[in-house]
């Protein structure tokens, strides 16, 4: 038993670590390249020992092309759509999980279903009221865009959290006379507050995230670094060193709220799971 | 009062002399905007009124590249000499098109003008999209048609931007495809620049070693109406085909079969297997590397094999004009970067925007944007023959590489043909439909003679609607 | 108990809930409906950009032209393996990753944040990566690899059959870590006292997964595959950034094909089109799979 055991952990550690790598490497390499100079990132064979440069990311960060205002850009838009967002979102995903009302699962489909069109059909119309309204390149405008598909998204996630909560709270608080509203926002709410915040953070990723939306309905002033990074593919030259410390320092943030929020991420990701949904 | 009418008396230039010589004082003692009136003297002994559209406000969309980078740089200058409030829109090249398109179609007039794919003016026109620009060439409040000097700029690149002789956008920037050659590995092997294709192939075997990892020759070979679409056609018309007429689209013809065999071949013996997927700034990275021996494209692309933070071959370049193909002919490109104007624009915010492309199409702001600039990247792609031919140009470029100014304006001057792709509406559909024909043969995927009947079948199909 | 209560109540409750559901329903339906209406107008029209003499009513035209245009097909088709063949391979993987690293609570740690990077990366980000670090014939990471254990270099993303193993690859990449986290936290929170069962009746390692494991952790799975599909239907920028829906069309997913026609070709009236086909296909699998989910609970 010993022997095969130990060839077991070796076997598991080596699938594990394989995993490990396949799931890392390509950021690594990122990472990697975006320390070299552009000499180094040619060479062939690949230069695993190198001197380390700060060019790039110097000329990212201060430089003409720096991505700066962009980071601020999309701190703006995926923060708004965020809030606002969970604004609307949990009253409805509350109603939809614990009430009862007419053409409930009618209107529950419809939430869910927005979420389903494709950008492609989409993005024309947006452009042309938008641009009638006059919100073209501007904050209200592209939020409120993007609260099309982050409200059904964390309508359906929060559903599964409210669905979660024992009836019994719910009547006892009634019984006891409180106020529907009351309930919810004391005796509800702080029950789902870790859902809330996955949701949030879920939300927050789509939008920092987002691509198609950002390129065609903004422009000047809003625009993400999502749409920045394409600076440096010119129709000169890839800029490979830049490309690779705009493309880190873009999604730096979203890495480290993967890294320190993956706790409460997969928490929340499991709770619909094993609930299988959860029922009335 | 009444006696002096003749002639300035000797108060008369006294207090003038004083007003010069005051003047002068000021203008050490002020130097921002002293320099400042000093800077525009160029533009000011145009014989137009720079502020007739004093107040205005324009949206310009370009391309991230240096060639505009170097413009955006000037910018306060235009606001200066104008009052014109000039903002420009970095788009990715990937997606300028569907901007562009995008507001032009629904003419809601957010971009004044905007970098324009010479392909696509046959689109523009017949949707009535951008203006006419000749009335605005020979109105004498708008254009000082010997300052602005039209006919300097390159005659290629002027057709390019027309249609049916009426011009529709003022080239800007543009490139030549040239060859570009090791001379010191020519050198070695005592081979000259090719002169026609065959040659092209017998330099390219001589200087194939796989083993070595290295290569004779590449061309683009990524798909795309703006890249292996980008060379096909120049070989298409050195093997003396065209692209059918009269309203009808032949791209099958005995010409273009022979044409994409010869590049199918040429890039399957003598370069690298990943130029299937490489476009011209690959293609540059593989040559300042060492890779590829020669290859034929921009003649912008010698910013990138020459700059020494990359590139090991500095020193060892040298330019020649296209190969004559079996008809004798050599064709290069005729890209260039063009202002239209948008027709849904209001009068005087179209005339800001002449404004704008006058100045930055004139001979001085060519220059400023080039050897006259500030930073490492001076422009290679000006639009007019007199600046090509000027002793400043020369100087700028002369570490380039041998012969690159004579290869480059030769070719301009003598091998560009406006047919060289077809010039019809439907170019966005067409251009697609043929790039991805040509790299289905390049990848081995069909051949030659299937691809492009299949691409001809679909090209119906467009065409039809 | 008396009658009158229990109705006020009712409305009460429907009132309330009206309430809290109108303002997200409100939005959602001014933010697309006007889309929509306009996706379904144009669909009925011809009208393309290029060749604006064309452009009329047609009816129903763009939909019958649908039923014989190959790429059409073409792209359904490559829509139906994307979807199935990342799907299944998420899953799969995913799930085998788990079991493996159920026994190794001290390794889980490191895993788990290597496994969360992919999923939180913007896909633009992740297709262009892809396409220039990774795959790039030469200097990518994946050629790299080939090369030096002697399969040669290729031309990953320029090759018909290969693009689209790529573009499954990539999208497989970024959202396996999403199954495998899920189903190894689900994994843990299983009962032991089963498997302790289990074992002192002598059940094989795979009886012991097919006859406890498995029944257990399937509203995890099915819940995985639900939202994996979800996003492989509307899979876009990642395969926009990484091919653009090329070489020709060998990785142009229905997506793509609606995308390129509206955009690159300009026909606005048949792209519309296949975007409301598209749409329809998505609602009609969201349904499905609703139906699905509320039938296990």
């Amino acid at each position: 038993m010993r022997p095969s055991a130990a060839h077991r952990q070796i076997a598991l550690a080596a699938v594990a670590g394989f995993g490990l790598a396949i799931w890392a490497f390509p950021v690594i390499w990122g990472v990697l390249t975006s320390f070299k100079t552009e000499r180094d990132v040619l060479a062939y064979p690949p230069v695993w020992l190198f001197k380390p440069t700060l060019d790039s990311y110097r000329e990212v960060l201060f430089g003409a092309s720096s991505i700066l205002p962009n980071i601020v850009s999309s701190c703006i838009v995926s923060l708004s759509a965020t809030i606002i967002t969970m604004l609307f979102a949990l009253p409805a995903s509350y109603a939809l999980a614990r009430l009862r009302y007419p053409a409930k699962r009618a209107s529950g489909f419809y939430v869910l279903v927005t979420q389903m069109l494709p950008p492609v059909g989409l993005i024309i119309p947006y452009y042309l009221v938008l641009q009638r309204i006059g919100w073209l390149d501007t904050y209200t405008g592209l939020t409120i865009i993007y609260l099309t598909f982050s409200l059904p998204f964390a309508v359906w996630l929060m559903v599964s959290y409210f669905e979660d909560i024992p009836f019994e709270m719910e009547e006892a608080a009634l019984l006891d006379r409180a106020g529907r509203l009351r309930t919810l926002w004391y005796v509800i709410l702080p029950q789902v507050r870790g859902g809330i915040a996955v949701t949030a953070i879920f939300v927050f990723l789509n939008a920092w995230n987002e691509f198609m939306f950002a390129v065609v309905l903004g422009g000047n002033r809003v625009r993400p670094v999502t749409v920045a990074m394409f600076n440096f593919i010119s129709v000169e030259q890839t800029q490979w060193s830049r490309l690779a410390a705009g493309a880190i320092l873009a999604m730096l943030p979203v890495i480290l709220i993967g890294i320190f929020a993956q706790r409460h991420i997969v928490k929340g990701l499991t709770v619909g799971a094993v609930k299988g949904g959860g029922r009335r | 009062m009444k006696g002096r009418s003749t002639g300035p008396s000797r108060r008369d230039v006294l207090s003038e002399g004083v007003k010069l010589g005051v003047a002068g004082l000021l203008a050490h003692q002020l130097p921002s905007s002293a320099f400042a009136q000093d800077d525009l003297a160029p533009y000011r002994t145009a014989k137009i009124d720079w502020k007739q559209a004093d107040g205005e406000q324009i949206t310009v969309a370009v391309i991230p590249a240096s060639y505009f980078e170097n413009l955006i740089s000037l910018q306060p200058q235009f606001e200066a000499l104008t009052g014109i409030k000039l903002r420009f829109e970095k788009v990715p090249p990937g997606q300028i098109r569907q901007k562009a398109l995008l507001d032009l179609s629904s003419k809601t007039a957010t971009y004044a003008t905007h970098a324009a794919d010479p392909m696509y003016y046959p689109l523009y026109v017949s949707n009535k999209w951008v203006e006419p620009l000749d009335r605005y060439l020979s109105d004498a409040s708008l254009t000082d048609a010997e300052w602005f000097n039209y006919n300097d700029i390159i005659k290629a690149w002027r057709d390019a931007d027309s249609i049916d002789g009426k011009p529709y956008g003022i080239p800007y920037d543009g490139e030549v495809t040239v060859q570009v050659y090791r001379k010191d590995l020519y050198a070695e092997k005592g081979l000259k620049a090719a002169d026609t294709y065959d040659e092209l192939i017998t330099n390219a075997k001589a200087l194939t070693d796989a083993n070595a990892r290295t290569y004779g020759l590449a061309l683009r070979g990524f798909a795309g109406a703006g890249q292996n679409m980008y060379i096909y056609p120049s070989l298409l018309r050195g093997f003396g085909g065209n692209w059918g007429g009269g309203g009808n689209i032949v791209v099958n013809s005995s010409e273009a079969v022979s044409a994409l065999t010869w590049y199918v071949n040429t890039l399957g013996q003598y370069s690298p297997p990943a130029v299937r997927n490489w476009n011209w700034p690959d293609i540059a990275d593989a040559f300042s590397q060492g890779t590829v021996a020669t290859y034929i494209d921009a003649h912008s692309s010698a910013a990138v094999i020459n700059n020494p933070e990359k590139s090991k071959v500095v020193g060892k370049i040298a330019y020649a004009r296209w190969p004559k193909g079996p008809s004798g002919k050599r064709v290069t490109s005729i890209w260039n970067w063009g202002f239209p104007i948008n027709a849904a624009l209001s009068d005087k915010a179209k005339k800001a925007t002449w404004l704008f492309i006058t100045w930055a199409a004139s001979a001085e702001t060519q220059a400023r944007t080039s050897w006259k600039f500030a930073g490492p990247a001076k422009r290679s792609g000006i639009n007019r023959v007199s600046l090509w031919k000027s002793a400043d140009f020369a100087d700028a470029m002369k570490g380039a590489g041998d012969n690159f100014i004579q290869a480059a304006l030769e070719s301009l001057e003598q091998d560009t043909d406006v047919d060289w792709r077809p010039r019809v509406p439907q170019w966005p559909a067409v251009g697609e439909t043929m790039a991805t024909a040509i790299q289905a043969a390049l990848v081995g995927q069909k051949p030659p003679k299937e691809a492009l009947d299949e691409a001809q079948a679909r090209i119906q199909q467009i065409l039809k609607g | 108990m008396p009658r009158p209560h229990v109705s006020t109540l009712e409305s009460q409750e429907r009132r309330f809930a009206l309430a809290l559901f109108f303002p997200a329903l409100a939005v959602l339906l001014l933010t697309t409906t006007v889309p929509l209406v306009y996706l379904a107008w144009n669909s009925l029209y011809r009208l393309d950009l290029s060749m604006p003499w064309l452009s009329g009513f047609t009816g129903l035209g763009n939909y019958t032209k649908m039923g014989s245009d190959p790429r059409f097909w073409n792209s359904l088709f490559l829509t139906l393996i994307y979807t199935g063949s990342t799907v299944v391979l998420q899953v799969v993987i995913g799930l085998s990753l788990a079991l493996l690293v159920l026994r190794f609570p001290g390794g889980q740690g490191l895993l788990r944040i290597a496994a969360i990077l992919p999923i939180v990366l913007a896909p633009v980000v992740v297709g262009m990566f892809w396409r220039t670090l990774v795959l790039a014939p030469d200097v990518g990471l994946v050629d790299l690899v080939t090369r030096s254990v002697g399969l040669g270099s290729h031309n990953w993303l320029g090759d018909p059959q290969l693009a689209l193993i790529s573009v499954i690859a990539i999208h497989t990449w970024q959202w396996t870590p999403f199954a495998f986290l899920v189903l190894l936290a689900t994994l843990a929170t299983l009962p032991a006292d089963v498997y302790e069962a289990a074992r002192l009746d002598r059940a094989s390692a795979w009886q012991r997964f097919r006859y406890i494991t498995l029944p257990l952790i399937r509203p995890a799975i099915v819940m995985v595959l639900i939202l994996r599909m979800m996003t492989a239907l509307s899979a876009f920028a990642a395969i926009f950034a990484a091919t653009g829906g090329g070489p020709g069309s060998s990785t142009e997913i229905l997506n793509l094909y609606a995308y390129r026609t509206s955009f690159s070709e300009l026909n606005l009236g048949y792209g519309s089109s296949l975007a409301m086909v598209l749409m329809s296909i998505t609602i009609a699998i969201s349904y499905l799979m609703f139906r699905l989910r509320r039938a296990r609970a």
